[in-house]
């Protein structure tokens, strides 16, 4: 018997654009026809074609040739874990970037991201580390002098080099 | 103009290659970072490129900016992650090369096409500089409006696949693109509230998430990005792949000409970019190829197309700005900082009082192409070998870069965030075959073609047959209705041909 497909998964883009094409709508009802002209055009074809994804869905589970199953977004199981950490991570290193800093911040977070993703050799999970740290603040703090937070380690760097 | 001139000008911009090896060395760094753009670049090292004398300047910023464009592909064709908007159309058929181990031959196919196609439009806009600028005057916001219809019937293309899909990413990119404020009032649209969307989605965080960061959410199921006999064939890469990729790329010559001088022409309309010029051409590239339907499963073509479009588009942006004083982008504009601050004024006047400045930027740009020959082919090899590091030390490292990465368009830390949104929406995308690429399409073309529409629109008092008025706007709309109904039309012939044998 051939699998079902899963269609719970498959919604959640279309559901995720008609929520934001009924944001744009609502959110250019008083402008002038120039501001709306073209976002009238695109959202009203997106939504059109929105809704006939949303009849062929219907009519597959209507045969049941689907469900309203979601797991190829968590499959496969085993990684999950890796891929919400690497998130989490990328969120937390954007939160601690003011306070620490671009190189110790991404010293830090490159750390355990490795550690996530399941290196255990101390030796490579500093290696890495520090070189990606140490490559960041050459090119974007020395090169660039880009605008980046500075931490303690920018901040004592300055002081030896200049 | 002279061949003596002409030799001179050449012979003295080889001079500086002290300056044009590391502009060209720079220009590959912050080419392979998304987010990195020439102008960020350029604006950064403003203080430099003022201090040197206006000749010695101009060919490290032209270096820099054309390496930039080239090196976008890399990893692109690597790890499915452009390097700038207008390699995103590379990783169509660069990155299933790479999947299937010709990482070595895809990216000398990049490069040759990338500098084949810069050095061809950059000789050509030295012999033809007088005319080529007129073109800027020619095309006008109705026949953009077409020129627009052109990149976006790539999603067409792309749908062929799996339409109702692709159409619904295409058209949520669109309408993403639409975000931030409207080019009459200024009123916001869609901004959720955030000031750091008036001036629209930025680009770059659009162009990681969706790529860089989903991908390497995407990739942490396998070991590595490519399967066993990818990776088989990537452990044996010698020096042959990399003279097949350049006996590849020679025998699609004609390919790597026709198609730079799509960048070319798009390049000198002010306004229009890299982007728009590589999406074309992939497009182009497909409708008029013998083998349409193979585009998408990593051929040649593929990877020509975009790329030397992408580069053809350097001189072409740097024409208005010599021959009429009008920045065709955002790095010609940085680029007229410098002119300006040493005195020059820019325009048709600039040929008559400096004829070795005016001619010798494009010089500098010929001599920087042929020097990359030599810096990057030999580094394919090396670079091919990026697809046997293990994902878990490749995705966190693609992660936490690009992220960074993000911060440096407009160095808002809003951008990181948003980086990571896309990201998310970019993986759900791939899980389910909603494509990114059409997604990105959007997102990159709606402003442009909003901008171009709403002036057209303006100039006629909202009467639609303005964008039907004009003779060059028509002839285009011709080869548009073509480019849509060929495709279909061959398909049909060939079934026909195939029931009748």
């Amino acid at each position: 018997m051939p699998r079902k497909a899963s269609l719970g998964a498959d919604l959640v883009i279309p559901v995720l654009a008609l929520g934001f094409a009924v944001y744009f709508f609502w959110s250019i009802a008083d402008l002038g026809w120039e501001a709306k002209a073209n976002g009238v055009l695109i959202g009203t074809v997106l939504v059109v074609l929105i809704a006939i994804q949303l009849a062929r869905m219907g009519n597959q589970l209507a045969q049941g040739t689907g469900d309203l199953r979601a797991d190829p977004l968590w499959l496969p199981r085993d990684v999950l874990g890796k891929r919400v950490g690497m998130v989490v991570i990328a969120v937390a290193f954007i939160a601690v970037l003011e306070w620490l800093g671009l190189t110790l911040s991404l010293l830090l977070v490159m750390g355990l991201a490795l550690w996530t993703m399941g290196v255990r050799k101390p030796g490579a999970i500093a290696g890495v580390s520090f070189a990606v740290a140490a490559a960041a603040y050459l090119l974007f703090i020395a090169v660039l002098d880009s605008a980046f937070p500075h931490g303690p380690v920018e901040q004592l760097l300055a002081r030896l080099f200049h | 103009m002279s061949w003596e001139f002409l030799a001179g000008q050449f012979a003295a911009q080889f001079g500086l290659w002290w300056l044009i090896v590391p502009g060209i060395l720079l220009g590959i760094v912050v080419g392979i970072l998304p987010g990195f753009s020439p102008q960020n670049t350029l604006i950064m090292l403003l203080p430099l490129t003022l201090a040197l004398p206006v000749d010695q300047a101009f060919a490290f910023m032209v270096s820099l900016y054309c390496a930039n464009h080239l090196a976008g592909g890399i990893p692109a064709i690597l790890v499915r992650i452009p390097g700038s908007g207008g390699a995103a159309a590379t990783t169509l058929d660069g990155y299933p090369m790479t999947q299937k181990g010709q990482a070595q031959q895809a990216l000398v196919l990049s490069f040759v096409a990338s500098v084949a196609g810069g050095l061809i439009t950059t000789l050509t806009t030295l012999a033809l500089l007088p005319w080529l600028s007129q073109i800027g005057l020619y095309l006008r916001s109705v026949e953009m409006v077409v020129v627009m219809l052109f990149g976006l019937t790539l999603i067409a293309v792309i749908a062929a696949r799996d339409t109702l899909k692709a159409l619904i990413a295409g058209f949520f990119g669109l309408l993403i693109g639409v975000i931030g404020t409207d080019h009459i009032y200024n009123a916001p649209r869609a901004t959720f509230g955030f000031l750091e969307l008036y001036d629209g989605v930025p680009l770059v965080a659009a162009l990681i998430g969706l790529f860089a960061i989903s991908e390497a959410l995407v990739m942490i199921e396998e070991k590595m990005i490519v399967a066993d006999e990818g990776r088989a064939r990537a452990m044996r890469a010698s020096w042959a792949d990399t003279l097949e990729g350049l006996r590849i790329s020679l025998r699609k010559w004609w390919h790597i000409v026709w198609t730079s001088f799509i960048g070319l022409f798009i390049g000198i309309v002010p306004g229009a970019g890299a982007s728009i010029a590589a999406f074309v051409a992939y497009q182009q590239s497909q409708l008029w190829s013998k083998h349409p339907e193979r585009y998408g499963t990593g051929i040649p073509e593929g990877v020509i197309a975009p790329e030397a479009a992408n580069n053809g588009v350097t001189s072409g942006t740097l024409v208005p700005m010599m021959a009429l004083g009008v920045p065709g982008g955002t790095t010609a504009a940085v680029m007229m900082i410098v002119l300006q601050y040493h005195g020059m004024v820019m325009g048709p006047r600039l040929f008559q009082t400096d004829p070795g400045l005016a001619y010798g930027v494009f010089v500098a740009m010929a001599v920087a192409y042929i020097f990359m020959v030599f810096t990057i082919l030999p580094l394919a090899r090396y670079m091919a070998r990026i697809v046997l590091i293990e994902t878990t030390y490749l995705a966190p490292i693609i992660i936490l870069v690009t992220i960074v990465a993000a911060f440096s368009e407009r160095q808002y830390l809003f951008d990181m965030g948003l980086a990571l949104v896309f990201g998310v929406i970019g993986y759900i995308a791939h899980k389910t075959n909603y494509h990114v690429t059409a997604m990105l399409i959007g997102i990159i073309l709606g402003p442009l073609f909003e901008q171009y529409l709403v002036r057209s629109l303006r100039l006629s008092e909202g009467d639609i047959m303005i964008l039907f008025s004009s003779t060059i706007g028509n002839v285009l709309w011709g080869l548009l209705v073509l480019s849509l109904v060929l495709p279909p039309a061959r398909a049909y012939l060939k079934r026909l041909r195939t029931a009748n044998a």
